[in-house]
Parts: C-alpha cells; sequence; structure tokens
C-alpha cells in the first residue's frame, strides 16, 4: 500500500473511532450511579436480615451510614480461620470510627455447634451472623470461602476479595476506602 | 455452561486462565522467535525478567500507593493475597525490566516485540476468559439474545467480544505473510487491539466517564490508535530508506 492511500486509511480510521466515541457518549442523566443490587464493586450491596449468636437480629440495609466489612466464612475453612485474628484486630482497631464487621457463617453448610467455641476460640467480639437458609449466600452469589464485601457509608459494595487470607494491611487499605 | 465455566474458574481460580494463556502464547512465541532474530533461549529469559518484574513490580506499586497501611503491617507485603496488586504497576516494571535486559543483550527492541506479539495476543484472549470467569470488565444491560447473566442483569458479554476480537488478531497475525520488517507486526497487533477496544469498550458497564459523558477507556484507545499509526509509518519510513 501506497504511503498517501495507507495515510487515507489512518485518517478514516481515525475519524470512524472517534465517531463512535461521540455517538456511544452518555448524557449526565443516564450515567448509571450505582445502579443495581449485585455483589460486586460499584453496586449497592445486596440487603439480608440474620440472626446473630448473641440473638440480635441485624438487617445490612438499617446500617447505612457505616462501614461495613461482610465476612463470609464457615469454621471448616482454612483461609477463614487464618485471617479472623486480623479482622478481629482490625475490628478493634477501627470500631470507634464507626467500621462494623458482620461476620455471616455458612450456617448452612457448616455445623451450627462449631460456631461458638470457633468465636470463643479467637476472641471475636464483632457479631456472628448465621445464614441458615443459603438465601444470603445466592444473593451474593458465593463461590469461595472466605468471601469479603467492603461496603462504604452509601451501601455501595467498595472492593470484594475472595478468597483468603487478607491480610492487616490489606484490611487496613479497603477499610481505610470504606472510612472516607 | 456459563455458569459451569465460572463456578469453575470462580476467583481465584480464574487466575489459572491467565497462566494457562501465558505458557500457551509463549510456546507460540517460541515457535517463530528465529524469523526475528531471536533464539528461544533469548526469548525465554526475557519473558523470565519481565514476568518477574510484572510480578514485584505490581506487589511493590501496590504496597507504595498504600504506604501508611504497609508500614503499621509490615508482614502484609510478603502475604501470599493476589489482591494486593497494581496491574499498571506491573506491566510498567515489566516494560521497564524487558527494556534494560534487551538493551545489555544487544536485542533489539522492535524485534523482541515482534517475537512476544503471539505472547501478548494469546494472553489478550486469556485476560477475556478469566474476566468472564471473574465476571470483571462487565458490559452493560441489554435485550439482545446474547446476552448473558451477569451482576443480577442480562448484559452484554463484553468478556466474551474481547476474546472474540483478541483470537481474530490472533489468528490474523499469526497466519498473515511474514514481514520482515521491524516492528511491524506488534504495531499491527497494537492497532488491531487498540482499534477493538475503541469499539468493545462502549459495551461496557463499568465505564469511567470523563469529559462530560465520554468514556476514558474509548479515549485512551482512540489515543493508543493514534500514536500506533504515527509509529507505524516512522517504522515504515525507516525501513524504506534502509533499502534504498
Amino acid at each position: 500500500m501506497q504511503q498517501n492511500q495507507r495515510i487515507i486509511l489512518y485518517i478514516l480510521v481515525l475519524i470512524a473511532g472517534a465517531s463512535w466515541t461521540l455517538l456511544n457518549k452518555e448524557t449526565a442523566a443516564n450515567i448509571p450511579a450505582g445502579a443495581g443490587t449485585a455483589p460486586q464493586a460499584g453496586f449497592k450491596a445486596p440487603d439480608f436480615t440474620l440472626d446473630a449468636l448473641d440473638g440480635k437480629t441485624y438487617t445490612l440495609s438499617e446500617l447505612k451510614g457505616r462501614p461495613v466489612l461482610v465476612n463470609l466464612w464457615a469454621t471448616w475453612c482454612p483461609p477463614c480461620r487464618a485471617e479472623m485474628p486480623a479482622i478481629e484486630k482490625m475490628y478493634q482497631e477501627y470500631q470507634d470510627l464507626g467500621f462494623l464487621v458482620l461476620g455471616v457463617n455458612m450456617t448452612y453448610q457448616d455445623s451450627s455447634s462449631a460456631v461458638a467455641p470457633f468465636v470463643s476460640e479467637y476472641g471475636l467480639s464483632f457479631p456472628i451472623l448465621l445464614e441458615e437458609t443459603g438465601e444470603t449466600a445466592s444473593a451474593y452469589q458465593l463461590r469461595s470461602l472466605p468471601s469479603s464485601y467492603f461496603i462504604d457509608r452509601s451501601g455501595t459494595v467498595s472492593e470484594v476479595v475472595i478468597g483468603g487470607p487478607m491480610s492487616e494491611a490489606l484490611l487496613r487499605t479497603n477499610i481505610e476506602k470504606i472510612l472516607q | 455452561m456459563l455458569t459451569l465455566f465460572r463456578n469453575l474458574f470462580a476467583p481465584p481460580r480464574h487466575m489459572i486462565l491467565l497462566v494457562i494463556a501465558a505458557w500457551i502464547g509463549l510456546s507460540l512465541a517460541e515457535k517463530r522467535s528465529e524469523r526475528h532474530g531471536l533464539s528461544a533461549d533469548q526469548l525465554n529469559t526475557l519473558t523470565f525478567y519481565g514476568l518477574l518484574a510484572f510480578i514485584l513490580g505490581g506487589r511493590l506499586s501496590f504496597v507504595l500507593q498504600n504506604l501508611p497501611s504497609f508500614m503499621k503491617s509490615p508482614a502484609g507485603i510478603i502475604s501470599i493475597n493476589p489482591d494486593i496488586f497494581d496491574p499498571i504497576g506491573a506491566l510498567a516494571a515489566a516494560a521497564i525490566v524487558a527494556l534494560i535486559h534487551a538493551q545489555r543483550q544487544n536485542i533489539s527492541l522492535w524485534n523482541s516485540l515482534d517475537a512476544l506479539t503471539p505472547f501478548f495476543a494469546v494472553l489478550a484472549v486469556g485476560l477475556g476468559c478469566s474476566q468472564l470467569a471473574a465476571g470483571t470488565a462487565f458490559g452493560m444491560e441489554t435485550s439482545l439474545p446474547w446476552g448473558i447473566d451477569l451482576w443480577n442483569a442480562t448484559r452484554h458479554p463484553t468478556q466474551v467480544y474481547q476474546m472474540i476480537a483478541s483470537l481474530l488478531t490472533l489468528l490474523l497475525l499469526w497466519f498473515k505473510r511474514h514481514d520482515p520488517r521491524p516492528g511491524i507486526l506488534f504495531l499491527l497487533f497494537a492497532a488491531l487491539t487498540a482499534g477493538s477496544q475503541l469499539f468493545i469498550q462502549a459495551f461496557r458497564g463499568d465505564a469511567t466517564f470523563i469529559l462530560n459523558g465520554m468514556r476514558q477507556s474509548q479515549i485512551t484507545a482512540w489515543l493508543a490508535l493514534f500514536v500506533v499509526f504515527i509509529l507505524l509509518e516512522i517504522q515504515l519510513k525507516k525501513t524504506r530508506r534502509g533499502t534504498r
């Protein structure tokens, strides 16, 4: 291909690309602002209401205004065990700033009798919720344990960490983000 | 089928797909490296240093961006969690280290990039597969019959678009008549990739909007395409002068 033909081709491609970009420009009204609910960064966190080990009932949507870490775990899961001390430490460090951890035990695929001894073994002071039906796991499209969702004050998922164990530094980095 | 695939390669297992792609890509690149003046050993060493820099650079960049957190818990730097990773920093580190290594070994930059083009092309296919498994880089909602159910909506399968575009790019470049002019193969790959991204990014549901509603990724792809065209002309001019 001759140089002139090539340059014409480049210009045509660039004009087509610019037109395509402008054609797909969104008006301010159409720009999605956290639309929809999904267990994915940028979406509103799926709501749930679960009973806790301490007898209280927690509803995620009622915690709007507080940064929340939802940690899905099971007693038989080694990485869940490994990250619990770091989660507890971060809870102790940040709870005065309104930070809350909801440790959601996957009771429907765990042994309910193993939960309380696990909590006392690790000295966990944050609420431990019991997921006995699988509905919350389904809403969070749970495929791996542990799964952690860092939810900001507006109820939007900021970060998702699938698998573990999370280190203190990673927890701190993500908590600092949702505290802002 | 899609559910089975996504369950099988659910995060963090989705990274296996990237490792498989890297392995296939490197095997293909090795087969043709001699054409570009690089022995298979030279190519492997270059890739080894590049990948090492990619992994360490990605971790280091993440740590530096969140230094106060890591200063309080320095052990986190060597944590096995793959989320402590910055892909942009990783790419920059890999490019710098590969460039330094190539210069020290007197390997031409353009020849190295040409030799590595099949590796990059297969990696782009693998990236689409891994994004599909992880559910990242998802598309906008659609009512088109080929939409996929993801994040509680029927969406454009942008990851599949990415896989198809990358696969077509790979096939086109693999079966294309060999062009001995250095840099041309890589620049064609870069042009096709930037062009396809310019098109595909319009369907993404997780876009960042700038300049009153334009997609940042589309503008980046357009600028990349512009730069690639300039580089293509420079390379073609250079080789024409060389043959006179």
